[in-house]
């Protein structure tokens, strides 16, 4: 009996643990890295240390001129929704030229599919930036750039949702011959209502964050009142104006996960 | 609720087609605060057709180092800010996870702090990271990371919540502890999800990088901005260009990576 115990197999090696020699290499090149930017423990501390003492100008909201606020703030959310109405009609037009198997030829669909992963590269402010060098101040280049960046996402979405539409449906209406525009009329959309519905919400969403800041280059909405006052040393204004960016935000996200819900 | 297509009726339904004309109306009768007008459209059309006109010059090719360095600041902006998020956010998503969180009070508070974290967008934080710190790159990686840990926190939490309970079970049956659970049991199941996430978050930290400048937080921003106002068009193309060749770059190497570790699974959003 003891022999026997003796004689069975030795257990299989421990696999070797790979964990350290990865940690130290991302510590080493995240430490190369951070000394580029400049940045050390000193600076950390200090920055931090520094940024205390900034929020302390924060706690005392100056909300002495609440009105203008909420006007820009509805500004704000005005160009997100026209920036989202844009995306959606143009995403509308064209999502079904980028669905692989919708698309009327495989040239169209790989134009179409290139076109929404540039205005998905391109960040939003710059083409406000070059908007607004373009077309001038105001409310018009933030709507615009907007729309085009988020076309890239909301017809990127809506594409791939027309391609996981069950292949039958749409079968079933070229088989009584439906054209293209028949086919994606009768079998498309109605199939992705729903998800159509909560993608929009979602851009719709993404759209009052990056709208809030479009001010910053001069596109309109609440973000030039934030970086006016933060120049002028105003930081009770700032606060009272972040504030309500804060609070909007939160209201929309809170709308739209509701929405989202009852559609499901 | 009739909210499906197609109907009985076979025709769109009800709640749709009010929908629709409620949106219409609304944003009809707010064209005029945002200038949608058929004229502005017109005349703008014109001045945008003429700026890409002129965009298309011969690219100065003096700036490419300048250039190039910068894109450098900006891609180790995203890198390092993304890695002091992920510092922070593994530990905020255990405790913002309903099933790994020590106390149910916890939950709420972190689950409420890291959406209030999410709340504003990068560039207000790294405007007022600048007004507090100063110029350059170190208040933009502060902003990254600050929003990146609302958003990778949740993630993780989330990525937590939805691991198999019979793993769980079964080191919690040998008489491990808490931690030990969520070490051994919990986190080898999340970590391809972990791995996506943290793919999404880069790939979102180098675009959002780009633009940080815009406030003087460091990276391609401001050369963006200033290349715009002092009518460079010679530099703006090649910043343009830069940025889009980086992107598609990151575009496809993090399709790579998350092919080869979530093996096709892809993350949406």
């Amino acid at each position: 009996m003891h022999s026997e115990f003796n004689q069975l197999p030795e257990l299989p090696a421990k696999p070797r643990d790979w964990l350290p020699v990865w940690a130290t290499l991302l510590i080493i090149v995240i430490g190369w890295l951070s000394w580029n930017l400049e940045i050390n423990p000193q600076t950390l501390i200090g920055g931090l240390g520094n940024m205390a003492q900034f929020a302390s100008r924060f706690l005392a909201p100056d909300f002495s001129r609440i009105g203008l606020y909420l006007k820009l703030m509805g500004v704000t959310v005005v160009m997100a929704c026209w920036g989202t109405a844009m995306a959606f009609v143009i995403s509308f037009v064209l999502a079904p030229l980028g669905a692989r198997n919708l698309s009327p030829h495989p040239r169209i669909y790989r134009t179409v599919r290139e076109f929404f992963n540039f205005c998905r590269a391109m960040p939003d402010l710059l083409i406000a930036l070059i908007l607004v060098s373009a077309i001038g101040l105001g409310p018009l280049p933030g709507v615009l750039s907007l729309g085009i960046s988020s076309s890239g996402f909301l017809g990127k979405f809506f594409a791939e949702s027309l391609e996981r539409v069950p292949h039958r449906r749409y079968e079933a209406l070229a088989s009584v011959g439906a054209g293209f525009v028949q086919t994606v009329a009768y079998a498309g959309w109605p199939s992705v209502l729903q998800e159509v519905t909560g993608y929009t919400l979602f851009v719709l969403d993404r759209n009052v964050r990056m709208a809030a800041v479009l001010g910053l280059v001069g596109a309109g909405g609440i973000g030039s009142a934030v970086s006016t006052s933060l120049r002028l040393f105003q930081y009770g204004r700032a606060s009272a104006l972040i504030i309500i960016i804060i609070a909007t935000i939160l209201i929309i996200d809170f709308l739209s996960v509701w929405l989202r819900a009852r559609l499901k | 609720m009739t909210w499906s297509w197609p109907t009985r009726s076979g025709r769109p339904p009800l709640m749709f087609i009010g929908g629709l004309l409620l949106i219409i109306l609304f944003l009809v009768s707010t064209s005029n605060v945002v200038e949608f007008n058929p004229n502005r459209l017109y005349a703008s059309g014109g001045r945008i057709v003429d700026f890409l006109v002129r965009l298309v010059t011969m690219p100065d090719w003096n700036y490419l180092p300048t250039l190039l360095a910068a894109l450098w600041e900006t891609i180790a902006m995203a890198v390092v800010g993304t890695f002091l998020a992920l510092l922070v956010s593994v530990p905020m998503g255990i405790l913002a996870a309903r099933n790994a969180t020590p106390h149910l009070a916890v939950y709420r508070v972190s689950r409420d702090f890291l959406s209030l974290m999410r709340a504003l967008p990068e560039l207000v934080w790294a405007l007022l990271f600048v007004s507090a710190v100063g110029l350059g790159p170190f208040p933009g990686v502060l902003a990254l990371a600050f929003v990146t840990v609302g958003f990778m926190g949740k993630f993780f939490a989330e990525h937590l919540e939805v691991v198999e309970r019979k793993a769980v079970e079964g080191v919690r049956s040998t008489g491990a502890n808490k931690i030990q659970v969520i070490r051994f049991a919990m986190i080898p199941q999340a970590l391809p999800d972990f791995v996506g996430s943290l793919m999404y978050v880069l790939d979102h930290n180098l675009r959002t990088a780009t633009v940080l400048g815009v406030v003087g937080a460091g990276g391609i921003g401001y050369d963006m901005v200033m290349s715009i106002r002092l009518y460079r068009y010679d530099r703006l193309i090649m910043i343009i260009a830069s940025i889009f060749v980086l992107v598609a770059l990151l575009d496809l190497l993090s399709t790579y990576i998350r092919g080869r570790i979530m093996g096709g699974h892809h993350h949406a959003l």
